[in-house]
């Protein structure tokens, strides 16, 4: 079995896995952890996107 | 007196810290377990195992620790090697059953290298998380 997930995709789950692990040993509460795993993934995206549409402005 | 006594108290370590990290290397999350925090446990546990699930399904290759041409090569591979070696009991495993990527370069094995590694790196952030609450740097 073999996956062919585009950069975007690995983007997103590399996202997802590094949030989560971030939420939980950062912060000291569930509600905290919550909190700053979704502020991590939200960085990630616009990280993902502001860099993305950077580099298509870039290139013209 | 009863003041040293609760000093000494809150400065013992819970558990051995170098069991706890062995075994937050070993296998993910499992220092947290071995400290009563499950749920934590089993979200690292997910995170790092799938994430080196990804890679390993998109056909990254693992580093090796040789030596390239110049320096920066080098400080890449085993860089990259101790990032693998981190993701503990899914980078032996996989050692073990003799994995080889193919051998022509693509991009999603690219990608699919990067996750290996990243899944290493999130285990030692975890296995410093669980060396902290063992030492009762943190809750």
């Amino acid at each position: 079995m073999t996956l062919n997930l585009d950069h975007f995709e690995t983007s997103l789950l590399l996202a997802l896995f590094s949030s989560v692990v971030l939420g939980i040993v950062t912060k000291r509460t569930t509600d905290e952890r919550v909190k700053y795993g979704l502020y991590c993934f939200g960085c990630f995206m616009a990280a993902l996107f502001g860099i993305g549409w950077f580099m298509r402005l870039l290139h013209g | 007196m009863p003041a040293t006594t609760v000093a000494a108290t809150a400065a013992e370590p819970i558990r051995s810290p170098f069991l706890v990290i062995l075994l937050a290397w070993l296998l993910p999350g499992a220092g947290h377990f071995l400290l009563g925090k499950r749920g934590r446990a089993l979200l690292i546990f997910a995170s790092v195992v799938l994430c080196f699930l990804f890679g390993v399904l998109m056909r990254g290759p693992l580093f090796q620790p040789s030596g390239g041409a110049d320096v920066l090569s080098k400080l890449i591979q085993y860089g990259g090697f101790l990032g693998d070696l981190a993701a503990g009991f899914p980078y032996l495993l996989v050692s073990f059953f003799g994995y080889a990527p193919p051998d022509s370069a693509s991009h999603v094995s690219d990608y699919g290298s990067k996750l290996i590694v990243a899944a290493g790196l999130l285990n030692i952030l975890a296995i410093v998380d669980a060396y902290e609450i063992t030492t009762r740097q943190k809750d």
